[in-house]
């Protein structure tokens, strides 16, 4: 069975270990368009609507913003889909929201148990970790193969910061290397952000790595990287280095139309890095991209070169 | 010194204050003129309102629009300040219940745009700071920290985080960026007990997991530890127990006096001055005991009026709920110029009006109470207690006021909607009160009076016809 899972925070880990299959809602087809209604986030209403159609397989929300909140609510009042909506605390530096973390984990667990999961043992859990943190030693690889491919092409070096981009919407790293432009950095949702580093277990070589259930969970909630956090320090943190390493000169900043959360950031990463901040929004849905965004677009990269 | 009720221009009301002086009226230091605010604040929406003719009426009026100075002094004074934002109702009980602290809201400046008919400029700052019109306006706040005109710059930045409002998350986040220090702490989303987990009651007659209380209550437990590092004095248990029992009798004065106000046969108190009077509850506007006077005074003169037959607002009027709060006070007197009058209400606090529990440890009690809040769960928890308080008041029509650019509004009030049509058939309508309504007051009051007439319309319909 599959899983749709909505936050790059949610371990995947911990759903395969259940025996059940999770899946990105990123790299779902897109479905029909809806009119927005007003001040609704288009990723939020997405979910929404996605969780409406009959072939919906569970899905798991996150309480990242208060519009996925409110959309897990309508998903499970309103349709038949089975919802979990994970609590991802928005603080980070107390044991109380740790603990808040490992005991949502937890709860998850109980959740894919009651839709036919089996929870797994420390030995099937570790087989699972290590071999996610194999893909994602390999997806950095291609990554940074890829930038170093960017590196050496001719585009204004820029970074796409932001959140989630829908099935159906453009795909912006193209959008962006077609107006001259090269993604040095891609922070948006899915993207370099949402890549943990390597576990910490397997590395160790010690005969007994610890409890996998508690490695996961800390693994996870140490490395969250993104804008609902309070502080959000790391989100800045994360980037500036890579923004100087990869000699960025301008950031892409997408936002949802609705999404409070990234749209209030485009001051202060203006602030932070002293580089110029192009807001692209999501006018809809799915579907196209206005040409006066185009626009815009060309003439930021223009202005870069 | 008592006359029948009315509601007076602000020209009328210093008429009014003249002759009550000359009857022996004694008021407290911040009493005096209300037109005075106009010229020495700059609270020029005061001309555009109705007051409620009370002297008690008068006090909280005057009570209220000097909550600047008030904190000016208690900082002159060498008293700390606290700036608590978003809970709307738990960390000032806990600030007041250390001495020389003083808590208050900065979200309190969403209001400052309309009080000053916008002529602060806030909302422009605001946007040049970095918040523009697709934020509530609560984005006020960040105009006000930058011009330190509006209140003092706190010693201490207390933010909920979590289960909150995007609006306010971001802003507050923005404020952080600026160069604000910010102690967050975690409101877990509130959320039913699984089948077999340990839970208990809040206030309010919601449920939660102990877990989330747990989290809440070792937040709460931080929380203090800071303030009573400021306070240069410990938290301890009789301390935070007593301040609960001071928060509860205010709590217990407003919910008498939403009790007389709400179950009397007309409206002895207009829906402004209630509106007024509940926000007393959530940091006692910066003075716990004359928030506690100025709600006895409210009280005594409803009681006095009902016990007479002199109401306000006339019996024949429709009784309204309203949910969320306005950012246009004057909204709330259109509702009563269309034939309404404000029977219940949930202006996002009603976490706030809830005793909080007194047989429980102090940061338990509070825990319960900040989870009880309506903001951090769904929206149909917030529905059900609706839906109660529509059919305990008797409820003609529901109004939900939606609050400019909230992230919560854009998603509730098709839900609450649904949930208020199907549990009791009332008619609802749902409206946008920006900061200074006067360019939308003939949409407002279409929408208002057409809400009227339909309910007028079923009263008729459920009165006993003649025996055939």
């Amino acid at each position: 069975m599959e899983i749709i899972v909505t936050s790059p925070w949610t371990p995947l880990e911990w759903i395969e270990a259940h025996g059940l299959e999770p899946r990105g809602v990123w790299g779902l087809p897109a479905c029909d368009r809806h009119a927005l209604a007003e001040g609704v986030c288009a990723f939020a209403q997405r979910l929404r609507a996605l969780a409406g159609t009959p072939s919906s397989q569970p899905m798991i929300f996150t309480t990242a913003c208060d519009q996925m909140r409110r959309a897990a609510d309508a998903a499970a009042e309103e349709t038949a889909t089975k919802v979990f909506l994970f609590n991802l605390p928005a603080t980070w530096k107390t044991p109380a929201a740790r603990r808040l973390y490992h005991q949502e984990v937890k709860r998850l667990g109980r959740f894919l148990e009651r839709l036919g999961g089996r929870a797994p043992d420390a030995a099937g859990l570790w087989s699972v970790m290590r071999d996610h943190d194999r893909r994602r030693q390999a997806e950095r690889a291609r990554a940074s193969l890829e930038k170093a491919g960017r590196t050496a092409s001719r585009g204004a070096p820029l970074a796409l910061v932001g959140g989630p981009a829908l099935p159906g919407q453009p795909n912006l790293c193209e959008l962006i290397e077609a107006a001259g432009g090269t993604v040095a950095l891609n922070a948006a949702e899915p993207g370099e952000r949402g890549l943990l580093p390597p576990l910490p277990g397997p590395q160790t070589g010690r005969a007994d790595p610890g409890d996998p259930f508690a490695i996961l969970c800390d693994h996870y909630f140490d490395h969250i990287i993104d804008v609902f956090q309070r502080p959000n320090s790391r989100l800045y943190e994360w980037l500036g280095p890579r923004l100087t390493e990869r000699r960025v000169r301008g950031l892409v900043l997408w936002v949802q139309v609705g999404c409070d959360l990234w749209r209030a950031e485009a001051m202060s990463l203006r602030e932070a890095f002293g580089l110029p901040v192009l807001v692209l929004e999501s006018t809809e849905t799915g579907g196209g991209f206005a040409a006066r965004d185009l626009n815009r677009l060309s003439a930021f990269i223009e202005s870069l070169r | 010194m008592t006359s029948p009720p009315r509601q007076l221009t602000l020209e009328e009301w210093d008429r009014r204050h003249a002759d009550l002086l000359t009857q022996g009226l004694r008021e407290p230091p911040y009493g005096g003129r209300l037109s005075r605010h106009v010229e020495t604040e700059g609270d020029l929406r005061l001309r555009h309102l109705r007051f409620d003719n009370s002297a008690a009426a008068l006090r909280l009026w005057n009570f209220l629009l000097t909550e600047n100075q008030r904190l000016r002094a208690a900082r002159q004074k060498g008293e700390r300040l606290v700036g608590a934002m978003k809970d709307l109702g738990t960390v000032p009980v806990m600030a007041y219940a250390l001495p020389g602290l003083r808590a208050f809201y900065p979200d309190g400046a969403w209001w400052t745009p309309c009080l000053m008919e916008c002529s602060d400029r806030l909302l422009q700052l605001a946007g040049t700071l970095g918040a523009d019109d697709s934020f509530c306006p609560v984005r006020a706040m960040l105009g006000a920290f930058h011009t330190q005109e509006h209140f003092p710059e706190p010693d201490l930045l207390i933010c909920s985080a979590g289960a909150v409002c995007d609006d306010f998350s971001a802003i507050a986040a923005r404020l952080e960026r600026m160069g604000r220090d910010i102690l967050w702490w975690e409101m877990p989303r509130r959320r039913q007990p699984e089948e077999d987990e340990p839970a208990c009651l809040l206030p309010g007659g919601l449920s939660a997991p102990q877990a989330q209380v747990d989290c809440a209550r070792e937040e709460l437990e931080r929380i203090a530890g800071a303030l009573g590092g400021l306070a240069g004095c410990h938290l301890d248990a009789p301390r935070l127990q007593a301040g609960i029992q001071a928060a509860n009798a205010v709590r217990g004065a407003l919910q008498a006096l939403r009790q007389t106000v709400f179950t009397a046969p007309g409206g002895p108190l207009p829906a402004l001055e209630m509106q007024i009077a509940e926000m007393l509850a959530i940091h006692f506007c910066s003075d716990r005991q004359e928030s506690l006077g100025a709600l006895s005074d409210l009280l005594a003169e409803v009681r006095r009026r009902v016990q007479a037959g002199q109401f306000a607002i006339g019996p024949e009027a429709v009784r309204v709920y309203w949910v969320n709060p306005v950012a246009d006070l004057r909204a709330m007197n259109v509702l009563e110029s269309c034939g309404g009058r404000l029977c219940g209400s949930d202006f996002m606090f009603t976490h706030a009006l809830d005793p909080i529990p007194e047989d429980l440890p102090g940061f338990e009690a509070l825990a319960r109470t900040a989870l009880a809040d309506p903001m951090t769960g769904p929206a149909l928890d917030r529905g059900q207690r609706l839906v109660t308080e529509c059919r305990q008041n008797r409820i003609e029509a529901v109004v939900i006021s939606r609050i400019p650019g909230a992230s919560h509004c854009a998603w509730e009030g098709a839900s609450l909607r649904e949930l208020v049509a199907s549990h009791t058939g009332l008619p609802v309508v749902e409206l946008e009160v920006p900061p200074v309504c006067d360019a939308l007051l003939p949409t407002v009051r279409t929408r208002l009076e057409a809400l009227m007439e339909t309910a007028r319309a079923r009263r008729a319909r459920s009165k006993p016809g003649p025996a055939a």
